[in-house]
């Protein structure tokens, strides 16, 4: 800076005063991503640390602080800042159960060719061997109908249990004290049927796939739960009872 | 406990900070390998104030912005020190194993 004059000066106070003002406009901007809670109580004490830490000439946010506050924001929004370490972990494996069904889903809508096939050819195996045409394509239609119901009840009944957990996920991580009782009932659910399944053969679980699958959801149910009744869960629950 | 947890709680250790005085801190203590931004302290600030492990002390008007100060609890203080004794005991271990049979140290 080689002009001294007082009118240059002024001019690059101004100047700054102004393109603080933009970065601190720019600020606000990014803050109002936060939940409403959070912006009542913290908005202009971050506000004073982010300008506190920006360099003497920045004029808008670094892309590193966008996604820092953008990160930030997205975790408080699902409640996961504000929980205790247990109902944190107890989320995530939530989170991790509806990732499991998702697979699950996929998987079955892979394999519906493959299935089809192999009923095709047990149901072929148990026709007659002098079965006439018509028979034979008759008990095939059946057949395929009924693998057809069979694999559209699964895909639904998955998709139900996807949206539960994600939903169970959210409302937990909300501290949301129905939503804990919601998930104790689910599980104590989903792990009877899953017992009944096994103690009977349910022809469902004859393939293992479906049974790890079934297994491994419903550990992390069990697990979700225990996490979710642990002594440091029941203040984040108290509060928010009585607080709504 | 993560990093930046522990970071924070030794900030606060031996007196009550405000947000921007808690980042220099912790550039400090870390001899200025670690720079908070202000959304990931204000996430382990949220945290730790649920786990009742800080809590607000004060609030002051400087150069008209709110400085909120934080303390830490007679809890968060028991949770920094049983980490800081498991890390210290890791560390010796480190050390010790590392010494004869390699003359690192």
């Amino acid at each position: 800076m080689t002009d001294w004059s007082p009118i240059g000066e002024s001019f690059s106070i101004s100047d700054r005063a102004s393109s603080s003002a933009q970065l601190e406009r720019a600020y606000r901007r990014l803050v109002l991503c936060y939940p409403r809670s959070f912006r009542r109580e913290n908005t202009e004490e971050i506000i004073a640390v982010l300008l506190a830490t920006a360099r003497a000439d920045q004029r808008r946010p670094s892309l590193a602080e966008v996604a820092d506050l953008l990160r930030g924001a997205a975790r408080m929004r699902l409640g996961l800042s504000s929980c205790p370490r247990t109902v944190l972990h107890a989320v995530r494996l939530m989170y991790l159960g509806a990732l499991v069904e998702v697979v699950t889903l996929v998987t079955l809508l892979l394999s519906v060719g493959s299935i089809r096939a192999a009923t095709r050819a047990a149901a072929l195996r148990g026709v007659a061997p002098h079965a006439t045409h018509a028979v034979t394509q008759q008990v095939l239609a059946k057949v395929a109908s009924t693998v057809s119901v069979v694999i559209l009840v699964d895909v639904v009944v998955t998709s139900v249990a996807i949206a539960g957990w994600l939903v169970l996920a959210w409302a937990n991580g909300k501290g949301s004290p129905l939503a804990r009782v919601g998930a104790i009932i689910a599980c104590a659910f989903y792990t009877a049927t899953t017992i009944q399944g096994l103690t009977l053969g349910d022809e469902a679980y004859a393939p293992a796939a479906p049974l790890a699958a079934s297994i491994t959801v419903m550990a992390i149910g069990i697990a979700a739960v225990v996490l979710l009744v642990a002594k440091q869960s029941w203040p984040y629950y108290a509060s928010h009872a009585t607080a709504t | 406990m993560q990093e930046a947890t522990f970071l924070i709680l030794t900030a606060l250790a031996d007196g009550s900070q405000h947000g921007y005085g808690i980042i220099n801190e912790v550039s400090d203590i870390s001899q200025g390998r670690v720079r908070l931004r202000a959304g990931t302290l204000y996430t382990a600030l949220d945290r730790l104030k649920a786990d009742r492990l800080i809590d607000m002390d004060r609030e002051e008007i400087v150069d008209n912005r709110l400085r909120r100060y934080y303390r830490i609890t007679p809890e968060g203080g028991q949770r920094l020190a049983a980490e800081a004794a498991r890390l210290q005991a890791n560390a010796r271990a480190a050390l010790q194993r590392l010494n004869p049979a390699l003359g690192v140290i």
